[in-house]
């Protein structure tokens, strides 16, 4: 794994801990689900409760549309989890290689999916941001874990 | 045609409403799918219909888009396109997005299609 998948948003400290799991797959839409999944794994293993699971899974989702957008999926896309004692944070960076193709869906949507991708990300975690890293689009997110009611 | 198996898509009628009901997750990868049974209901001259959520576990942004595109295409044309939504997870997603104020949402298909 090549990209740089530090920990990015200014003024933030990244977790600190060895608990982190590196995931990297070719950037095409009928693999997300194995996205998704590997997060609600890492929020159980991190003992977030089910609404949270839940949550983590439409969010990583979303950064993953965010990093990948309308580029082509020949590319590939690499993830970094890591969880702590009360939040998790994951880290995306969307590789490109070359070639056709892209994760877009509607040519003319009616509300841009990234609007609604930015009102999801504002609404489920507790810190997200994008930037470049030598070229290629990378995205962050932290989500602390919220204790249940009795 | 998509490589997730459990995602699906069927049409049936209801009291002379046009009715898809989807099921697993609605995802980048599946959206299109969706997309294109809702273009065909336009394209028969469908102006209202109601896409059943009840058994979709997952919805991302590009489901929301879709379903976004269908609900204004249909009222354009004089209709309207209604959602059933009974699992809160769901809900969330339409609440967090602000979409219930775009959609009319029901509990209970019966519900959907009396409108």
């Amino acid at each position: 794994m090549t990209a740089d998948l530090s920990w990015a948003p200014s003024g933030g400290e990244a977790l600190g801990t060895r608990d982190r799991v590196e995931l990297s797959l070719p950037a095409r839409p009928d693999l997300l689900f194995l996205v998704r999944m590997t997060a609600a794994a890492v929020a159980s293993r991190a003992d977030f409760g089910y609404d949270q699971i839940e949550d983590l899974r439409l969010a990583i989702d979303e950064l993953c549309l965010t990093v990948c957008g309308d580029a082509p999926t020949d590319g590939r896309l690499q993830l970094l989890f890591k969880w702590g004692e009360d939040a998790i944070e994951v880290v995306g960076v969307y590789e490109p290689d070359s070639g056709e193709g892209a994760l877009s869906v509607d040519p003319e949507p009616a509300q841009p999916a990234s609007e609604l991708s930015q009102r999801i990300l504002d609404a489920l975690v507790d810190e997200h941001g994008t930037d470049l890293i030598g070229g290629c689009p990378r995205a962050w997110l932290r989500m602390q874990r919220r204790v249940s009611g009795p | 045609m998509t490589t997730d198996a459990s995602f699906d898509v069927a049409e049936t009628d209801h009291q002379g409403v046009p009715v898809l009901t989807v099921r697993g997750e609605v995802d980048v990868s599946t959206a299109p799918e969706l997309r294109e049974r809702l273009l065909l209901l336009a394209e028969r001259g469908r102006t209202t219909a109601v896409v059943d959520l009840s058994e979709v576990s997952f919805v991302d942004s590009t489901a929301l888009g879709v379903l976004v595109s269908g609900v204004k295409r249909l009222r354009s044309a004089g209709g309207d396109l209604t959602l059933v939504v009974t699992q809160p997870h769901i809900s969330k997603v339409f609440e967090i997005t602000g979409l219930t104020d775009v959609f009319r949402i029901f509990p209970t298909l019966d519900q959907a299609v009396a409108g």
